[in-house]
């Protein structure tokens, strides 16, 4: 039993869903619910799948999932924002609009065999026993998704920008009277989602898994929202949220041989989840509740200019 | 304001329009046949899909089945609707003989059968072929290939090449028939190495599921397996063994060799055109019709050319394994001293006889209770491997 290449593999599987969710938790700060992250993330995957093939360059196909990610969430932002349509209803549209997409920009290049993105190893930190071969020496898309956590902290809660995003998910006509342009900061929240998303999609196909094929997220993009709501919307707990999740399918096969059934250990992640919630509910009273663990006071309510 | 609502309107526009487009050349299911003859009666076969044509597995290899027989019969028509929930499939063949107006339907999944059977029943005068179900009626035949004389071929080969002495199994769900298939290549590596075991993680979520799989293959190597066998939709395994050093795999279905060019040492592959062929020129010969299919169940193996050992058409064996399999030997207690790689080709000769002289299950076997199944000599009956649901010795792992 090795535990390095367990702790390995946690680390690819997490990342999946870090990358998405570190997008995902920016638009919900802004005040916008985007729940078309599994089709952004799939058709983020075969677009850029896609372009790396054709052109044999990599990071072509890593722009053209951020693009694909990107212009999927501007349709959400247009209906959401501009016309101030039902966010639940548009993002689930988006997701079926976007699985159907990834079909098409997938056609005829399926089961075709690609170069991924190779490991990276750290100079000095890729040297230290367990530590450097579970944690430095994984493709670039893997350190990104380690730098994002501090950066993406540093600009919510130490930078101008970071209080205005969070000003307009909590009190978007508070924002509006300081003279912030609402319209604008969701927009560029919800297409910063987009893009993390289609970057994502992007490390599924070319980072972890060369290889694209219809249907491959198979409904994983869904968790981000879950992991969203465990980690606080907060970059850190994220991390630590995309962890666990990620630990749970890597040791659902650890655990198997142990006689416990499979469709149990299937079940964990969604049941923690839920526990999670309730774990919260009753620990703290009502307005602690929102104070620690609630959602954006503004989500998914419609900003109308007086 | 008003323009950018004039903007966003316009872009919606676009896209939907893009779409409209896009979808109109490519979503027509019918294919145009060359120009009737009027003299020759013609047949229209219709195809229910479980996954999308382009699943580079399971769908796109019973396509290349139909692709082939559309193409050798100038009687013959084809339709397909693709990426069917089982929920809908009576829907879905409804259209299908209806509007398209099939004579034939053929459903490629297991989860169709209720929906197959039902759909015989409200129309009796077409013919009905359900892949690998059970149920059959007067107008519903039922057809299948099966992998396991190719999983015990590959399994001699993994025992004579594994370093470690453990071999990793992916498997989608726990069925008899990928039981089946993990007892077959359990029997192969002991037959050649009887130390071997083969450890087997259950994915359970979907036939197609890459993410689960390669987290399923990568935990059965941290245990120590350096030889992985699957039974799922995906290329997800090959490509595991392809980003590790000294880890080998055998190809499933379709010819995955290109996604481990190094790695792979063989694999099993399907000629669903052969079965497709031999059904449809029956059905337009006469010998099926829609009265006479209740007794009519193919199961085809190596003896019909259905199945195929290799992870590439034409390549039974990788040939950088060859040298390796050809230096090691084992004695048998009829072909004495051989070695792995003629052991494989006798036994894979001796299953493609006209008359088979080699099963893999064979005795001294015992049911999972400890009851003896086979005596010493005596061979499985196909009616016990079709249902089986215990493991043979060898392997680890529960059966949920």
């Amino acid at each position: 039993m090795s535990l390095e290449l367990t702790a390995s593999s946690i680390v690819v599987a997490a990342t999946f869903f870090l990358i998405p969710t570190l997008g995902e938790i920016i638009t919900e700060r802004s005040g916008v619910l985007n729940l078309g992250i599994e089709g952004m993330m799939i058709s983020g995957a075969a677009g850029s799948f896609a372009v790396a093939y054709t052109t044999g360059n990599i990071w072509l196909g890593l722009i053209a999932g951020m693009l694909v990610g990107g212009g999927l969430s501007l349709i959400h932002a247009i209906v959401t924002i501009t016309f101030n349509r039902n966010q639940v209803v548009s993002g689930i549209s988006l997701t079926i609009f976007g699985t159907g997409l990834s079909g098409l920009l997938g056609l005829g290049f399926a089961g075709l065999p690609l170069v991924p993105l190779q490991p990276l190893q750290i100079p000095g930190l890729s040297a230290i026993p367990f530590i450097g071969p579970v944690f430095f020496s994984k493709n670039i898309l893997v350190y990104l998704s380690f730098i994002m956590v501090p950066v993406l902290w540093f600009f919510l809660y130490k930078t101008r920008y970071g209080i205005i995003v969070r000003t307009v998910g909590e009190n978007p006509m508070a924002a509006y009277t300081q003279g912030i342009d609402v319209i604008r900061v969701r927009y560029l929240c919800v297409i910063f989602g987009g893009v993390m998303c289609g970057l994502g999609g992007a490390y599924l196909t070319l980072g972890w898994i060369p290889l694209w094929v219809e249907g491959m997220t198979a409904a994983k993009g869904w968790i981000v929202i879950a992991i969203a709501v465990v980690g606080l919307w907060r970059p850190v707990g994220v991390l630590f949220g995309a962890y666990i999740f990620g630990a749970f399918e890597v040791l659902q096969f650890t655990f198997q041989p142990l006689g416990i059934p499979p469709a149990f250990l299937n079940m964990l992640p969604s049941l923690t989840t839920i526990l999670f919630l309730v774990m919260w509910g009753i620990l703290l009273n009502r307005s602690k509740v929102k104070r620690i663990i609630g959602a954006p006071t503004a989500l998914c309510v419609p900003f109308e200019k007086p | 304001m008003n323009g950018s609502r004039f903007y966003a309107v316009a872009l919606v526009c676009i896209i939907v329009g893009a779409g409209i487009g896009f979808s109109a050349g490519y979503f027509i299911v019918g294919q145009p046949g060359p120009a009737p003859d009027p003299e020759m009666p013609r047949l229209k076969a219709g195809f229910i899909y479980v996954g999308p044509i382009e699943d580079f597995g399971w769908t796109s290899a019973h396509d290349q089945g139909r692709l082939y027989i559309e193409n050798k019969y100038d009687w013959l028509d084809t339709a397909y609707i693709e990426n069917v929930d089982p929920a809908e499939a009576g829907e879905h063949i409804d259209y299908l003989i209806d509007v398209e107006g099939c004579d034939v339907i053929f459903t490629t999944s297991f989860p169709f059968m209720d929906a197959t059977i039902a759909a015989g029943a409200r129309h009796p005068d077409t013919i009905f072929f359900h892949c690998s179900g059970y149920l059959r009626s007067d107008n519903v035949g039922t057809y299948f290939n099966d992998f396991y004389q190719l999983y015990y071929l590959n399994g001699l080969m993994a025992g004579a090449l594994t370093q470690t002495g453990k071999l990793g199994y992916v498997a989608a769900f726990p069925i008899p028939e990928l039981i089946r298939h993990i007892n077959a290549f359990a029997i192969g590596a002991q037959e050649v190495n009887a130390s071997t075991t083969i450890d087997v993680r259950w994915m359970n979520t979907d036939w197609f599921d890459p993410v689960t799989a390669t987290n399923a293959a990568n935990e059965l190597l941290a245990t120590g397996v350096d030889m992985l066998a699957f039974t799922e939709d995906s290329s997800a395994v090959p490509l595991v063994a392809n980003a590790t050093d000294d880890v080998y795999v055998f190809s499933h279905y379709s010819p995955m060799q290109s996604f481990a060019p190094t790695s792979t040492i063989s694999g099993q592959l399907v000629h669903w055109e052969v079965m497709y062929e031999d059904i449809i020129q029956k059905i337009y010969l006469g010998q099926y019709n829609s009265t006479n299919l209740a007794d009519v169940d193919y199961l085809w193996l190596l003896q019909e050319d259905a199945v195929e050992l290799g992870g590439l058409f034409g390549v039974p064996i990788n040939p950088i394994f060859i040298p390796d399999l050809q230096a090691i030997n084992v004695v048998d207690p009829v072909l004495g001293t051989i070695s792995v790689y003629d052991l494989v080709m006798t036994r894979m000769a001796q299953m493609s006889m006209a008359n088979i002289i080699f099963e893999p299950f064979t005795g001294p076997m015992d049911f999972k209770n400890g009851t003896q199944w086979l005596s010493t000599g005596e061979s499985a009956d196909i009616y016990t491997l079709l249902g089986m649901t215990w493991f043979v010795d060898g392997v680890i792992g529960i059966i949920p």
